[in-house]
């Protein structure tokens, strides 16, 4: 895998923004015991600098995947990863993990300041920092708290901060939502929001849930499942900033959100038909 | 064996664990009690000339023989003399028995070229080896400090690289994602994730090196609780076994309270289990 950050290679240049991140032919397969998986497939994709981008798909399509080779947690098999080197020191990346990550040996806030505290960013940095994300965050009150003192949406609210703290170039993230009720879930998706319009950083999001896509994104990528393919790319036709509950009120947003639900529909029947084809031969 | 009494055991089961919590207090004077009459049933049958008063002699005379000791000083210099190389043993064994047990946990090669090494050792008897270090270390303090280094070293080694295997795989990934060196993943992951079987590890090193400083004693010594049983043995001083007994028992309970350490030092445990 190339991760060159200075010299792009000539690929045809399908933006006219600055492309923040550029995949080229993407594959990853793993050995199986069933033989050989197919997780990612020739996937080419650009994401432009500042843009909130999401991936949909159904489960098992490999979007995890392709943020976990982002995160540089796993090597493609083929094609290259090309991302613009990162302004000044800050970090390439920083990861919302799907489910816990906190770590539950240390407070709210020594999570929260653990990127800085491993980059060895001076003390009153760090406060400055991770006190206004805490309380963006609204865990101010809990900074000497423990994880498992906390609910399930307030660890997650941590795992955001602490991403955001970092000040990464971009953030990567893998399902943070998901495990969370609906309230509290409409809940976060607006303070993300708030949060991300301070600072617009590149934003890469992965979720099975479509009216998360929609509601948060600026481009949306339909991925289809096993293999893992990208199958369509939307724009989001909503302007900044966006009020999710008015958001989700409006008729063009019920049409848009149909839309690509029919094309994941196709994806999720294709994906059923052949595993009930496999399980009969 | 059916399947339905079963359940019903096990629902019926569920419900009196509530009022035994409630009864804290009422356990906690049963536990004291029951020793209390063991000793005084002792008393009785030994003044009764029930049972061999050269093999159990009376609680009261035991205790005589600890105030005794106590006043010619023996009984603490003897203890000192077994804290200080449970003191030294502890360190010397356990600081490498972590340092490699983190490390095996974090590297599979290191793993692999560690393991049979000691799956090979662990079977022998670490007291089978003290002839052998007393041929090494001489008759010095060296060769019982060594006896308690090997005990403690096999328990928190094992134990801190299970430890570190059983941390979920998602903190290490987020050290990874974060830009923790080789360093900083052992000490702000590896190290701390795996406290609560290092703490384990600790506590059965400790009872295992107490076991065998006690062994070393009696053969290779002229000092600690272990030399002080053997003498009251070649002394023919029943009572005087029974101290020594009664001491070493008290330090394996420090021992075993360790657990209760680890729930100060492991505040981010759910203090519900």
């Amino acid at each position: 895998m190339a991760r060159s950050s200075h010299h792009l290679r000539s690929v045809p240049d399908e933006s006219h923004e600055a492309a923040k991140i550029r995949l080229r032919n993407l594959t990853k397969s793993f050995e199986t015991p069933a033989g050989t998986m197919t997780a990612l497939d020739n996937v080419s994709l650009d994401i432009a600098e500042g843009c909130f981008f999401m991936i949909v798909g159904p489960s098992g399509c490999g979007k995890t995947t392709l943020l976990r080779i982002l995160a540089n947690l796993e090597t493609a098999t083929s094609g290259s990863v090309e991302v613009s080197a990162p302004a000044q020191n800050r970090p390439s990346n920083s990861m919302v993990f799907q489910g816990d990550s906190l770590f539950p040996w240390m407070t709210v806030w020594d999570n929260a300041s653990y990127g800085l505290r491993l980059r060895h960013v001076p003390k009153g940095q760090i406060n400055e920092v991770v006190g206004h994300y805490l309380e963006r965050t609204g865990l101010t009150r809990f900074a000497q708290a423990y994880p498992h003192q906390l609910s399930g949406g307030m660890r997650q609210r941590v795992s955001i901060a602490r991403a955001f703290a970092n000040d990464p170039d971009i953030l990567l993230m893998d399902e943070p939502f998901s495990a969370l009720d609906e309230q509290n879930k409409l809940l976060l998706q607006e303070e993300l929001l708030r949060i991300w319009e301070e600072t617009r950083k590149t934003v890469l999001f992965i979720t099975h849930s479509v009216d998360e896509a929609v509601t948060l994104g600026d481009r949306v990528m339909i991925m289809s499942a096993q293999p893992g393919r990208a199958k369509e790319i939307m724009d989001v036709p909503f302007e900044r900033p966006r009020s999710v509950l008015e958001l989700r009120s409006r008729p063009a947003y019920g049409e848009f959100v149909y839309s690509i639900l029919g094309q994941l529909r196709e994806e999720v029947q294709r994906a059923r038909s052949r595993d009930l084809g496999e399980t009969k031969a | 064996m059916s399947i339905a009494p079963n359940v019903t055991q096990t629902a019926a089961a569920v419900r009196p664990k509530k009022r035994l919590f409630a009864g804290d207090n009422r356990d906690r004077i049963i536990s004291i009690a029951s020793p209390l009459m063991l000793l005084l049933v002792w008393q009785i049958a030994a003044q009764a000339g029930l049972i061999d008063q050269r093999f159990f002699p009376a609680p009261s005379k035991v205790f005589s023989t600890l105030l005794s000791l106590v006043a010619d000083g023996s009984l603490w210099s003897n203890t000192w003399a077994t804290l200080q190389r449970l003191f030294w043993g502890t360190l010397v064994g356990g600081i490498p028995a972590l340092l490699l047990g983190v490390a095996i946990g974090l590297s599979r090669p290191l793993r692999a070229m560690i393991d049979p090494l000691i799956s090979a050792t662990y079977p022998v008897p670490k007291s089978a080896i003290f002839p052998l270090l007393l041929l090494i270390c001489g008759r010095g303090e060296a060769s019982k400090i060594a006896m308690v280094a090997i005990g403690v070293f096999y328990p928190l080694l094992i134990n801190s690289a299970t430890g570190v295997l059983e941390i979920n795989k998602i903190y290490l990934d987020v050290g990874r994602n974060y830009g923790a060196n080789r360093w900083q993943v052992f000490s702000t992951i590896a190290l701390p994730g795996a406290v609560p079987h290092i703490m384990s590890g600790l506590k059965l090193g400790l009872g295992l090196g107490l076991m065998l400083i006690a062994i070393a004693e009696m053969i290779g010594s002229k000092s600690g609780l272990g030399y002080m049983i053997w003498n009251a043995w070649e002394l023919l001083s029943v009572e005087q076994i029974y101290v020594g007994l009664l001491v070493v028992a008290f330090l394996g309970y420090v021992i075993s309270v360790i657990p209760e350490l680890e729930r100060k030092l492991v505040p981010w445990k759910k203090t519900a289990r």
